[in-house]
């Protein structure tokens, strides 16, 4: 296939008035790991929201394969392989968690795999299935966050967003998650995530991208990014 | 600086110590808190004490009960165990606004403000309410809390943006603008809920500053948080939760050497970083 | 003794009917957040209709009740499409979606009046006979209407807990943008919620014009009864709306005994407002405290 999996050109999107990103562009190749480093409030939920079409674009294309998604409702844009999971986690309140990860093989495709992909899912994060019949709202913030994260891994993706996937976990947790999303891009699967901590990313993901102010500045491998500690001095401190 | 205000004469719920034990001078005794949800015991058995003047970093896995550790202490879900002493007064069955005004803020994790006023305001409404008990809350919110406002939003960064609304501005200055609300209250001790979770290395040094600031007037702080640097360079101990219970209490460095906690909470990697920045930061 | 079982007899009949709509009202709230104002008149349309194909057509009861829910649940799908679609997108929904409501009510009560004239007329759907308890005669149309709307409500919630489009519907409900996120058509939920409760709101309205008789306005008491039942019970919460529309049933029925239809609704009334300044988020409604 040629090209980039995935396609973003030309992007300006925001919420109502605001313009939030800007003319941004980003091509994601098949099977690597990208992260999107940058200050807070700049953009970065916004981006993976534009994709995943809760945030509809004012000007620009979003394409996967070749074949445009900006203009596709949400549920068309998993349908087509691209799950998001949301930093707030949006979980189902009154649902269990193992409830919850089921809704995440919710499309047909999933829904047939589903017993093995909820072994998969609690071989990884033992400690849903220590909670699994747990009601989702009375959950710690660290378990909902493990929760979230397992759910977008049941259904069949092309592509997987994660939106800070290492917010509010454990230390050792979050190495076990960073552990999953290798293994995850060493299986062919194409992996966009958002991080807060660049050093967390930098020796794992395939490219590094800058977001400040709706806008790209610098894109590279991460030992580039490591090399050049001015560039993250600027914007993020440290 | 301003001393703290007098107690008031109607404070419901708060049992003046009667044993004759005093508690060695601890600003906040734990004594054996259990607290349940049916057969799961989310807090079994904890017992601790916090000095004047401590800054106590509480750590460990999720759902270890750090949250409702918090929840337990400021009221709003009482002990099924156990007994919590504030200052040598039993507060282990007071209601959270007689907590408030006996002297305890807590932050949340997670963004709590009003979205629609602006930060300011979401200042004033604690440090109006927060400071006494209103039995009837007046038009006006009054000089004295106006000065308390300006004060605490000068002492978190926040005085040039207080005008702006709650729910536009970034992540940070919702952090900021809670805990401003949190001192404004006046209290003698602060609970922190993982204040910096999702925040960059710039942000997370400026909440550091902030903290350091108010730990320097001379307020307890006990802190949840996850971000390793920041438990361990400002807490002068540090305590780690496992299901509910204690298994390290101590010194930070001693956590990068203490098997379990690296076994259940750190891991060998972040134990390894853990241990060199805080060796690096001995020598500087 | 007597007294108390054509208490119960009627109480809960009153209730079963009530319950019926009451389910149709809460999973539009709960899924929506609407509440559609136009129930009343959905329950009013479908009892006429009804009437007019046992009646006027001479078909069979059966066939005449599924018209009456088909026609129903197809008007339900027309107020999602004319009415609650365009107005999503839009701030202040929920105010909005109350008026129209209001208004598409008012509008299908007086094309029923123009169609059929202001009198009552009865409606043919009844079962004769009756069963006795003691010294008390119940009626077997009561057990019937008991029977079916037991059956409905172990149909909906099988609906809801064990299907695929269940499980769409109480995510959509829960959390509307983690149901898009997990692939479900919110817009497709939101039509069968709305074609579902038009249905429903047929069945009841048949029930009760077969205890009273049918006349245009006859939804406006009912869905009044329905809407304070689902606050009474936690807004949203179907089972909670069942349990309490027994209840209410047999509050009014023992009223009724007591001081009389008059007084009774009153009496419903000032119980309610007791009940919910005892407990705000309804009987069952679950105490939001949102875990910070």
């Amino acid at each position: 296939m040629a090209g980039p999996l995935l396609a973003i050109e030309t992007v300006t999107a925001g919420y109502r008035g605001n313009v939030v990103l800007r003319d941004l562009s980003l091509a994601v190749e098949e099977g690597t790991l990208a992260a999107i480093i940058g200050p807070n409030g700049h953009g970065k939920s916004t981006l993976l929201r534009a994709i995943s079409g809760l945030v509809p674009l004012s000007r620009g294309t979003i394409s996967l394969a070749g074949r445009r998604i900006d203009r596709l409702r949400p549920d068309e844009v998993v349908a087509a392989g691209v799950v998001h999971v949301p930093q707030g986690d949006l979980l189902f309140p009154e649902m269990t968690v193992v409830e919850n990860l089921m809704m995440g093989a919710y499309l047909p495709a999933a829904a047939a795999q589903m017993p093995k992909r909820l072994d998969e899912v609690f071989a990884l994060l033992p400690k849903l299935a220590e909670r699994r019949h747990q009601i989702a709202s009375t959950l710690s913030g660290g378990e909902r966050r493990m929760t979230g994260i397992g759910r977008g891994l049941m259904a069949d993706s092309r592509v997987l967003l994660l939106d800070e996937p290492s917010l509010g976990l454990a230390p050792i947790l979050i190495d076990q998650i960073y552990e999953v999303v290798v293994r995850l891009k060493r299986s062919g699967r194409t992996i966009l995530l958002v991080e807060e901590n660049a050093s967390r990313v930098a020796d794992k993901a395939d490219r590094i991208h800058l977001l400040d102010h709706g806008s790209f500045v610098w894109s590279g491998a991460g030992p580039e990014l490591m090399a050049r500690p001015e560039i993250l001095a600027t914007y993020l401190g440290g | 600086m301003a001393a703290p205000p007098p107690v008031a004469p109607h404070r419901r719920g708060l049992v003046p110590e009667q044993s004759s034990h005093a508690g060695g001078g601890a600003i906040l005794s734990v004594r054996g808190v259990s607290k349940h949800f049916g057969a799961l015991a989310a807090v079994d058995d904890l017992s601790f004490e916090v000095m004047p003047g401590e800054v106590l970093g509480i750590g460990g896995p999720n759902g270890a009960g750090k949250t409702t550790l918090f929840e337990v202490i400021s009221g709003l879900s009482p002990a099924t165990r156990g007994a919590i002493l504030f200052d040598g007064r039993d507060i282990t069955q007071a209601s959270p606004e007689a907590i408030c005004h006996a002297g305890i803020a807590r932050t949340f994790q997670l963004n709590a403000g009003f979205d629609s006023m602006s930060l300011a305001d979401n200042v004033r409404v604690a440090a109006y309410f927060g400071r006494a008990h209103r039995s009837w809350p007046g038009v006006k919110v009054g000089a004295d809390t106006d000065a308390v406002v300006a004060e605490a939003l000068a002492a978190v960064g926040l005085a040039d943006r207080a005008h702006l609304l709650t729910g536009s501005v970034p992540v940070l200055d919702r952090k900021l603008a809670m805990l401003a609300g949190a001192i404004a209250t006046k209290p003698k001790l602060l609970l922190l809920d993982e204040p910096v979770g999702g925040l960059n290395p710039k942000e997370i040094d400026h909440v550091m500053g902030v903290v350091r600031t108010i730990a320097a007037r001379g307020i307890t702080i006990i802190l949840i948080e996850h971000i390793m640097r920041f438990l361990v360079e400002l807490s002068t101990r540090v305590l780690i939760m496992h299901h509910g219970e204690k298994i390290y209490e101590g010194k930070p460095k001693g956590l990068v050497s203490d098997r379990t906690v690296i076994d259940v909470y750190l891991g060998e990697g972040a134990s390894e970083r853990l241990g060199a920045l805080m060796a690096a930061r001995e020598r500087a | 003794m007597d007294v108390l079982i054509q208490i119960v007899a009627s109480g809960l009949t009153l209730g079963a009917m009530y319950a019926v709509s009451t389910i149709g009202l809460a999973l539009v709230y709960g899924s929506l957040n609407m509440l559609n104002m136009a129930n009343g008149a959905l329950l009013a349309l479908g009892g006429y209709v009804c009437y007019f194909v046992a009646t006027t057509l001479g078909l069979p009861a059966p066939l005449a009740v599924l018209a009456a829910m088909l026609v129903c649940g197809l008007a339900g799908l027309l107020i999602y499409l004319t009415t609650a679609l365009p107005m999503l997108r839009s701030g202040e929904f929920e105010t909005r979606i109350f008026i129209a409501t209001i208004g598409l009510g008012s509008v299908l009560e007086n094309v029923i009046q123009k169609v059929f004239g202001p009198q009552p007329l009865p409606q043919p759907l009844k079962a004769p006979g009756d069963v006795v308890i003691g010294a008390v005669h119940v009626p077997n149309q009561n057990l019937l209407i008991l029977a079916t709307a037991l059956l409905l409500m172990v149909l909906v919630a099988g609906l809801l807990q064990r299907t695929r489009i269940g499980r769409a519907i109480r995510a959509t409900a829960q959390n509307r943008e983690a149901a898009q996120l997990m692939g479900i058509r919110v817009g497709q939920v939101y039509a069968i919620v709305l074609a579902l409760s038009g249905a429903l709101a047929a069945i009841s309205g048949i029930m009760i014009s077969s205890l009273t008789s049918l006349s245009p306005t006859m939804g406006a008491e009912p869905m009044l009864k329905a809407f304070i039942i689902c606050i009474l019970a936690g807004l949203g919460n179907v089972h909670g709306a069942v349990a309490s529309a027994l209840l209410l049933g047999l509050i009014e029925a023992g009223a009724q005994y007591l001081l009389g239809v008059r007084w009774s609704f009153a009496l419903l009334l000032l119980i309610v407002i007791a009940v919910l300044v005892w407990r705000p988020y309804g009987l069952f409604g679950r105490r939001q405290v949102v875990r910070l």
